[in-house]
C-alpha cells in the first residue's frame, strides 16, 4: 500500500503531505505561542499599579545579559540562513555543502543552548530578592541556606493517612538517626527506606481499620442502633529520634514555627529547638516601587538594613531620577504622572548598600555580580533580628541579617519571583524545547540522510524543506522574544 | 449494481492477503487507520462507561444525600472516601464530578467521535488508502491511551483524583491539595499531565485528518462531492487545530504555578484556608478562564459535529432521499467553524466584563445559532416526504434532532448576559448541555455504530436488541435531563454534593400550586416513592432513578456489541444499507490499504432516488453514462469555482 | 517539474541578502534599546518604545516567514489557512485584553493600594 503524494505534490493543492503537516502544525504553534504572547500582554497590561508586583523593564533584569541574548539572536538567525542554504545544496545534488551546513545548524543549535544555560544558572542561583511586609524590595543574594529554617528535631508526629511526610525529604541525607515508634509496638528505624517501608504498611493497616470499624458502624447503624459507639482509629503516629536531628524546613512546607516546633503543611509537627531562622542576605539593592512615595522615608526596610548612607544614598538617586524626569515633562509644561514615580515604569530606585558609592547603576551587570561575593562570611544567629546592622565587607555589598518575621515573600530569580519571570522562564523554555527537538530532526536528516540522498535526493530535500519550516519558526518565534523579554 | 462489484470483491479479497503481519503489528501497534480506529473506539467506550458509573454515585449523593452508598461502602478505595455512616462526602462528589466532566468530555466523546468514527470512516470516504500519516496515527492513539491511564491512575493517589471541576479553574485547581507533600503525584497535577498529553494526542490526529483530506481524496472526489461526514471532520479538525494550543498553554501554565511556584493565575493577595498563599502574585484568575474557554468553546462543536454528520449520513440513507440543502450545510458548518472561535466569553458573563464586550459576545452568540438551526432544520426537511425505513440507525438518528434540538433552544437563554445572570451555574446549564451531548451527540454516535457495524464486521447487529436498547434510552434520557430545567430555574445550583437540601424551602413553594403541570409530572414520584412530598428537590429522585435505569438499558447494546460480531446475520453485499458513499464499495471488512481498485468518485454524495435512475440509489462508485462530464474535468471546474 | 533547471544561483543571492538584512535589524534593534538618543518619550521604556521595537521584530519576521520559508511561493491554500489562525491569535489576544475593560464602571473604580490607601482612578 502506498501512500500518495508523499514526495511529489499533488496537483490541485500544489502540496506534498507533509508540507501541508507541517504547516498546519505550525498554525498550531502560533496558536500555542500565541497564547503565551497573549498571557504576557495580559498579564503586563493587567498589572495594577502600587498592587501587584512591578513589570520589570527587561534591560534592567538582563544588564549584562542583554549582549548574550543578542549573540543568541544572532546565532538562530545564522542557523535559519544556514538551513536555506542546505536545502539550496540538496536541490543542486551537493551532498557535501549539504552536510557541512547542517552541521553547522546543530552546532548554532548546541551553541544556543549553552548561552541560555548561563542566563539560566545566574537567574537561579546568583540573584534573590526579599519582599518585606510593607513592600519594600531588596535585591541581593541570600548566602546559601539560609533561606531555610534550620531546627533540631527530636520527635515527629505525622499522620498515617496520605504522602510520606515531608520532613523526610528536608533532613539531611547522610544522618539519619535512630527513630522509634511511639506506642505499644515500638519499632526502630535505622533509615529512610526502613521508615517509609513501615509507613507505606501501617498506612494500609489503618486504612483497613479504619474500613472494618466504618463497617462495624454502619451496620449498627442499619440495625437501628441510635447512638453507635462512633468510628475511633487512630491515624496518626509519632516517632522519637535517638539524637537531635537536623532538619532544614523550606518555607514553602512549613506553614508555622516556634522556638520548638515547626508545622509542615501536611499536617505533620516537628518538634525540637529552632537552630536559626534567621535570613543572611548579601543586599546589592532597594527597590520601593510598590511603597506610597509619602510612605518610602518610613519603610521597615531602613530598620532592617540598618544604616543611614544606604538611606541617603537612595534618595539622592531617587531625586536625580526625578531630576531627569522633570527635565523631560516641564518643558511640555506637564508635571511628572503619578504612574511615572511609582508606578510599573520606574525601575530605577536600586541602591548600593554598603562601600562604593560611586558605583554607577548602569555598569553593574549580573555577570559582574556573580564573581564578587565569594567567600563571605556566613551570618548565623548570633546577631539578634532586631539589632541586625549591615556589616561592611571588602567587595562593594553589606551582608545583613533580616528577620524572617518581616519577610512576606523570597526568592531567587526563577519563575517564582514575579510574573515576569514566570513568562520568561515559561516561554523560554518552551522555545529551548522547540530548538532541541528541532535540532534533533535535522540532525537525523543529516546523519542518517545519504541512504535516501542516494535513492531519492528530492524526498530528502523536501525532508529538510519542511525541517526547515520549523526551523525558521523557531527562529521567528524567537525574534519576538528577544525585544519583549530582554529589552522593553 | 451490487451484485457485479460484490463479486468484483470477492475476487480481489484474496489478492489482499499477500502479507500476513504477526498478531502485535496487526491489531496492536496497527498503522492501519481501521485497526487505529477500532482501538479509539474500545477504549472511549471503556471511559463512557466509567464517567457513567462515576455519574452514578454522584447522582446517589444528590438523591439521597442522607443514606449510605449502597454496594460499594464496603470497597476498600472507596470507603476511604466517604464518611463514617457510608455517605458521600463533598471531597468524593468534587472528585466525581471533575472527573466524570473530563471523562466524558475528552476521553469518552471525543475519541468516540473524532478519533475511532472519524479514523475508520473518513479515509474510506474519500477514497484513500489510509490516513496521510499512519504512524502518526498510531502515536496519537498511544498518547491518547498514555493521557488516559494517567488521569486513571490518579483516583488512586493518596490525594485521589482532581477535584475542582471539568473547567479546573484557578485558582481553587492552583491551591486544591496544596498540604500535600509531592504536589506531583496529586490528582490536580496529574490531571494537567494527563491534558497535555491528550491535547498533544489531539493535535496530532487533527494535522493528520485535515491533511488526510485535502490531500488524499480520490480521483473524482472534488469538494463538493465529499460526504457532509468528511466535511464535518474537516471543520472538527481545524477546531481541533486551533484551539486546543491556548489550553495547553494554560494547562502548562497551572502546571508552572502548581510545580514551579509561579503566579500566572495567582491574584496579590490570595489566602488560603486563613493564610496567605505563598506567591509572588499579580496573575490574574480571568486568564485562565479565558484560555480554557477558547478551547472549551469550540470543544462543544468538536462534541456535536461528528455526531450530527454521522446522522446526515444515516438520514439520507434511510429515507432514500438526499441530503436537503446539502451545499447550504457545508456553508453552514463553515461558517459554524469560524464563529465557534469568537464566541467563548459567554461562559463568563458573571465575570464582570464590560458591556460592551460582553454585547458583543452575546452577539456572536446568537449569530451562531444561525448555522446549527440551518443544520438541523436541514436534517429535519431531508425526512420530509422520504419513504422511511425506521432501522435501529434511524431510529437514533431520528431522535437526534429533537433531543439536540431541546438542547440548542434552551442554550439561547444562556447566550444573553441578563438571563444567564440568573442561570448561571444552576442544573438549568447541566439540563442545557447535557441534552446536546447525551442524548444528542451519544445517540448520534449510537446511530453511527449501528450503522457502520456491518461493514467494520461484516454482520448486521440484532434489531430486537436494538429497540430494546434504543426506547428506554430515549425515556430516561428526558427523564434525567428533563426535570433539570426546572430545578435549575428555580435556583438549583450545580455542583452541590446533598443535592440542594439548602434549597428545601424554596422548593415547597413551587409545588404547592395544586394540579400544575410540574405537579402532575410530579406524581410519577408516588410511584417511585410513595412517601415523597413532592417537593422541587424531589425531582432527583426522578432523575437518579433514570439514570440507573438508563445504565441497565446499556447492557442490551453491550450484548448486541459483542455477540453480533459472531452470531449477527451475515451481510449479503458489501453494501447492506444500499447506500451510495464510498466506505460501502470497499470489501467487508475493508482489507489494509482499503479499495480492491483505485477508487473513483462519479457523482455527489446522496444521490437517492435519482429520476430515471433504475434504482433508487446512484452511488458515488459507480460510474454514470449519462453523465455529461468525466471525473477529471469536473475537478477541473470545480477547483476552479472554488478557489 | 520547473525546479529542476530553476536558477538558484538568484535564490542564492535572495537568501543571502534577507541573512544580512536580518543582521542588520537585530543590530538596530539593540541599537534603539539600549542608546538614549533612541528613546522614544519619557525616560525609561514607553508604549512609543514597545512599538519601535516590536515593528523592526514583525519586519524580521515578515521576512523570515515570506523569504525563508517561501511563503512567497506558495499557493492560496495556506495563506487561508494562516489567515484564520492569525485572525484567531489576534481575537484571543485582542478580545481577552478588551474583556478586562469596563468602560462604564472604569470611571468609578478604586484600588486598594497595599497600604490600604485608596486611589480614585482618573
Ligand atoms: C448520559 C448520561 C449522563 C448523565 C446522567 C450525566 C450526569 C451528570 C451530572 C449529575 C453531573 C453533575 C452536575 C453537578 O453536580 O454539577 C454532570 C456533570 C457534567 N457532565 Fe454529565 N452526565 C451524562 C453524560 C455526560 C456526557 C456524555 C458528557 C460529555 C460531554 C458529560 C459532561 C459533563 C460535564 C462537562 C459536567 C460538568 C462537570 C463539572 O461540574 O465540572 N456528561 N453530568
Ligand atoms: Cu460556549
Amino acid at each position: 500500500m502506498e501512500i500518495p503524494y508523499e514526495v511529489t505534490p499533488r496537483r490541485d493543492t500544489g502540496l506534498y503531505n507533509s508540507k501541508l503537516a507541517v504547516w498546519l502544525f505550525l498554525a498550531s504553534e502560533v496558536m500555542l505561542f500565541g497564547g503565551l504572547f497573549s498571557g504576557y500582554v495580559f498579564l503586563r497590561l493587567g498589572i495594577q499599579d502600587g498592587v501587584d508586583n512591578p513589570w520589570p523593564w527587561g534591560l534592567n533584569v538582563h544588564k549584562g545579559y542583554v549582549w548574550l541574548g543578542f549573540i543568541n539572536t544572532l546565532v538562530l538567525i545564522g542557523s535559519s540562513v544556514a538551513v536555506v542554504f542546505a536545502w539550496v545544496a540538496l536541490k543542486e545534488r551537493n551532498w557535501r555543502r549539504f552536510q557541512v551546513l547542517m552541521y553547522g545548524v546543530v552546532a548554532c543549535a548546541v551553541a544556543f543552548m549553552c548561552i541560555k544555560s548561563v542566563e539560566y544558572h545566574s537567574k537561579l542561583t546568583q540573584h534573590h530578592g526579599i519582599k518585606l511586609l510593607d513592600n519594600s524590595v531588596m535585591e541581593g543574594k541570600i548566602v546559601d541556606g539560609t533561606d531555610k529554617i534550620r531546627f533540631e528535631a527530636d520527635k515527629v508526629s505525622f499522620s498515617l493517612q496520605g504522602a510520606l511526610p515531608i520532613f523526610l525529604r528536608e533532613m539531611a541525607e547522610d544522618e539519619f538517626p535512630e527513630l522509634t515508634l511511639e506506642g505499644e509496638d515500638a519499632e526502630i528505624f535505622t533509615s529512610k527506606g526502613e521508615f517509609s517501608k513501615w509507613f507505606y504498611r501501617s498506612r494500609r493497616e489503618t486504612a483497613s481499620a479504619l474500613a472494618t470499624e466504618r463497617k462495624r458502624y454502619r451496620s449498627e447503624l442499619a440495625e437501628g442502633i441510635k447512638n453507635p459507639s462512633p468510628v475511633s482509629v487512630s491515624t496518626s503516629a509519632t516517632v522519637t529520634a535517638s539524637k537531635p536531628f537536623k532538619v532544614n524546613g523550606n518555607p514553602r512546607t512549613v506553614i508555622a514555627h516556634s522556638d520548638s516546633a515547626m508545622n509542615y503543611r501536611d499536617g505533620s509537627k516537628v518538634e525540637g529547638s529552632l537552630t536559626s531562622d534567621d535570613v543572611v542576605f548579601e543586599i546589592h539593592e532597594v527597590d520601593m516601587q510598590l511603597v506610597m512615595p509619602t510612605k518610602q522615608r518610613d519603610s521597615i526596610i531602613w530598620e532592617v538594613i540598618g544604616d543611614e548612607n544606604a538611606k541617603k544614598e537612595f534618595f539622592t538617586k531617587q531625586a536625580k531620577y526625578y531630576e531627569t524626569m522633570r527635565a523631560y515633562y516641564a518643558p511640555r509644561g506637564e508635571t511628572i504622572p503619578e504612574k511615572m514615580l511609582r508606578g510599573h515604569k520606574l525601575n530605577l530606585h536600586y541602591v548600593h548598600v554598603g562601600g562604593d558609592h560611586g558605583h554607577d547603576d548602569d555598569h553593574s551587570g549580573e555577570s559582574h555580580d556573580d564573581k564578587e561575593h565569594h567567600g563571605e562570611e556566613v551570618h548565623t544567629s548570633e546577631s539578634k533580628p532586631s539589632a541586625s546592622k549591615l556589616e561592611k565587607d571588602t567587595g562593594h555589598h553589606g551582608t545583613i541579617t533580616v528577620p524572617r518575621d518581616k519577610i512576606k515573600f523570597m526568592g531567587n530569580h526563577g519563575p517564582r519571583y514575579g510574573n515576569y519571570y514566570a513568562i520568561y522562564f515559561t516561554m523560554t523554555a518552551l522555545h529551548g524545547l522547540h530548538v532541541i527537538g528541532g535540532a534533533l530532526v535535522l540532525l537525523y536528516f543529516v546523519v542518517f540522510g545519504k541512504k535516501m540522498f542516494l535513492k531519492n535526493p528530492e524526498h530528502l530535500a523536501n525532508r529538510v524543506e519542511v525541517g526547515g519550516l520549523f526551523w525558521h519558526f523557531v527562529d521567528l518565534i524567537w525574534i519576538f522574544l528577544f525585544p519583549i523579554m530582554y529589552l522593553l | 449494481m451490487s451484485a457485479v462489484t460484490a463479486e468484483k470483491n470477492e475476487q480481489s479479497h484474496d489478492d489482499h492477503h499477500e502479507h500476513y503481519e504477526p498478531f502485535w503489528k496487526k491489531y496492536i501497534f496497527s498503522t492501519d487507520h481501521k485497526t487505529i480506529g477500532i482501538q479509539y473506539g474500545f477504549t472511549s467506550l471503556v471511559f463512557l462507561a466509567f464517567g457513567f458509573f462515576l455519574m452514578m454515585v454522584m447522582r446517589w449523593s444528590i438523591a439521597y444525600p442522607d443514606r449510605a452508598v449502597p454496594l460499594l461502602a464496603d470497597w476498600p478505595w472507596f470507603q476511604a472516601w466517604l464518611d463514617d455512616g457510608g455517605k458521600v462526602t463533598g471531597d468524593l462528589y468534587n472528585m466525581f464530578g471533575a472527573m466524570h466532566g473530563t471523562i466524558m468530555v475528552f476521553l469518552g466523546i471525543v475519541p468516540l467521535a473524532f478519533g475511532a468514527f472519524g479514523n475508520y470512516v473518513t479515509p474510506l470516504q474519500i477514497g484513500a488508502p489510509d490516513m496521510a500519516f499512519p504512524r502518526l496515527n498510531m502515536a496519537s492513539y498511544w498518547l491518547y491511551l498514555l493521557g488516559g491511564v494517567l488521569m486513571f491512575v490518579s483516583f488512586f493517589l493518596p490525594s485521589g483524583a482532581a477535584k475542582a471541576g471539568w473547567t479546573n479553574y484557578s485558582p481553587l485547581a492552583t491551591t486544591t491539595d496544596i498540604h500535600y507533600g509531592n504536589l506531583f503525584w496529586t490528582g490536580q497535577t496529574q490531571w494537567l499531565m494527563g491534558m497535555v498529553l491528550l491535547i498533544s494526542s489531539s493535535l496530532l490526529g487533527a494535522v493528520n485528518f485535515i491533511c488526510t483530506i485535502i490531500n488524499l481524496r480520490c480521483r473524482g472526489m472534488t469538494w463538493m462531492r465529499m460526504p457532509f461526514f468528511v466535511w464535518a471532520m474537516l471543520v472538527t479538525g481545524f477546531l481541533l487545530l486551533l484551539a486546543f494550543p491556548p489550553l495547553e498553554v494554560a494547562a502548562l501554565m497551572q502546571l508552572m504555578d502548581r510545580m514551579a511556584g509561579t503566579s500566572f493565575f495567582v491574584p496579590t493577595g490570595l489566602n488560603v484556608s486563613g493564610m496567605s498563599f505563598d506567591a509572588a502574585g499579580g496573575g490574574s484568575p480571568l486568564l485562565y478562564q479565558h484560555l480554557f474557554w477558547f478551547l472549551a468553546h469550540p470543544e462543544v462543536y468538536v462534541l456535536i459535529l461528528p455526531a450530527l454528520a454521522i446522522v446526515s449520513e444515516v438520514i439520507p440513507c434511510n429515507t432514500r432521499k438526499p441530503l436537503w440543502g446539502y451545499k447550504t450545510m457545508v456553508y453552514a458548518v463553515m461558517v459554524l467553524g469560524f464563529l465557534a472561535f469568537i464566541v467563548w466569553a459567554h461562559h463568563m458573563y458573571i465575570t464582570g466584563m464590560g458591556p460592551a464586550i460582553s454585547t458583543f459576545f452575546q452577539t456572536t452568540t446568537v449569530l451562531i445559532s444561525v448555522p446549527s438551526v440551518i443544520l438541523i432544520t436541514s436534517l429535519l426537511i431531508s425526512m420530509w416526504g422520504g419513504s422511511i425505513r425506521f432501522t435501529v440507525p434511524m431510529l437514533f438518528a431520528t431522535a437526534f434532532i429533537p433531543m439536540f434540538g431541546i438542547g440548542g433552544l434552551t442554550g439561547l437563554p444562556l447566550a444573553f448576559s441578563l438571563a444567564d445572570l440568573h442561570l448561571h451555574d444552576t442544573y438549568y446549564v447541566i439540563g442545557h448541555f447535557h441534552y446536546v451531548v447525551a442524548p444528542g451527540t451519544i445517540f448520534g454516535l449510537f446511530a453511527g455504530i449501528y450503522h457502520w457495524y456491518p461493514k467494520i464486521t461484516g454482520r448486521m447487529m440484532s434489531t430486537r436488541l436494538g429497540h430494546l436498547h434504543f426506547w428506554p434510552s430515549l425515556i430516561f434520557m428526558n427523564g434525567i435531563f428533563a426535570p433539570m430545567f426546572f430545578q435549575g430555574m428555580a435556583g438549583f445550583h450545580r455542583r452541590a454534593f446533598d443535592g440542594g437540601k439548602a434549597y428545601e424551602q424554596i422548593s415547597t413553594q413551587v409545588f404547592s400550586e395544586p394540579n400544575s403541570f410540574l405537579s402532575n409530572i410530579c406524581e410519577i414520584l408516588h410511584v417511585i416513592e410513595p412517601d415523597a412530598p413532592l417537593r422541587m428537590i424531589d425531582l432527583n429522585i426522578i432523575t437518579s432513578g433514570s439514570a440507573w435505569l438508563l445504565a441497565v438499558f446499556q447492557v442490551p447494546f453491550i450484548i448486541n456489541l459483542f455477540i453480533s460480531a459472531f452470531k449477527g446475520r451475515k451481510v449479503e453485499s458489501d453494501n447492506p444499507w444500499d447506500a451510495t458513499t464510498l466506505e460501502w464499495a470497499t470489501p467487508t471488512p475493508p482489507p489494509h490499504g482499503n479499495f480492491a481498485s483505485e477508487p473513483v468518485a462519479y457523482r455527489g454524495p446522496y444521490e437517492y432516488s435519482v429520476p430515471g435512475a433504475d434504482s433508487d440509489f446512484s452511488p458515488q462508485f459507480e460510474s454514470d453514462p449519462s453523465s455529461l462530464a468525466p471525473a477529471e474535468e469536473q475537478t477541473a471546474k470545480d477547483e476552479a469555482t472554488a478557489s | 517539474m520547473s525546479e529542476e533547471i530553476h536558477d538558484w544561483g538568484k535564490h542564492k543571492k535572495t537568501y543571502m541578502m534577507v541573512g544580512i538584512a536580518l543582521f542588520f535589524f537585530t543590530g538596530l534593534t539593540i541599537t534603539l534599546a539600549l542608546f538614549p538618543p533612541f528613546d522614544v518619550g519619557a525616560p525609561g521604556p514607553t508604549p512609543g518604545d514597545y512599538v519601535l521595537g516590536l515593528m523592526v521584530a514583525t519586519i524580521k519576521a515578515s521576512l523570515v516567514a515570506l523569504i525563508f520559508m517561501h511563503l512567497n511561493h506558495e499557493r492560496g491554500l495556506i495563506y487561508k489557512m494562516l489567515i484564520f489562525t492569525v485572525l484567531f491569535c489576534v481575537a484571543l489576544m485582542a478580545l481577552t485584553l478588551f474583556a478586562g475593560f469596563d468602560p462604564i464602571l472604569e470611571q468609578y473604580e478604586t484600588l486598594q493600594t497595599t497600604d490600604g490607601y485608596l486611589m480614585e482612578k482618573k
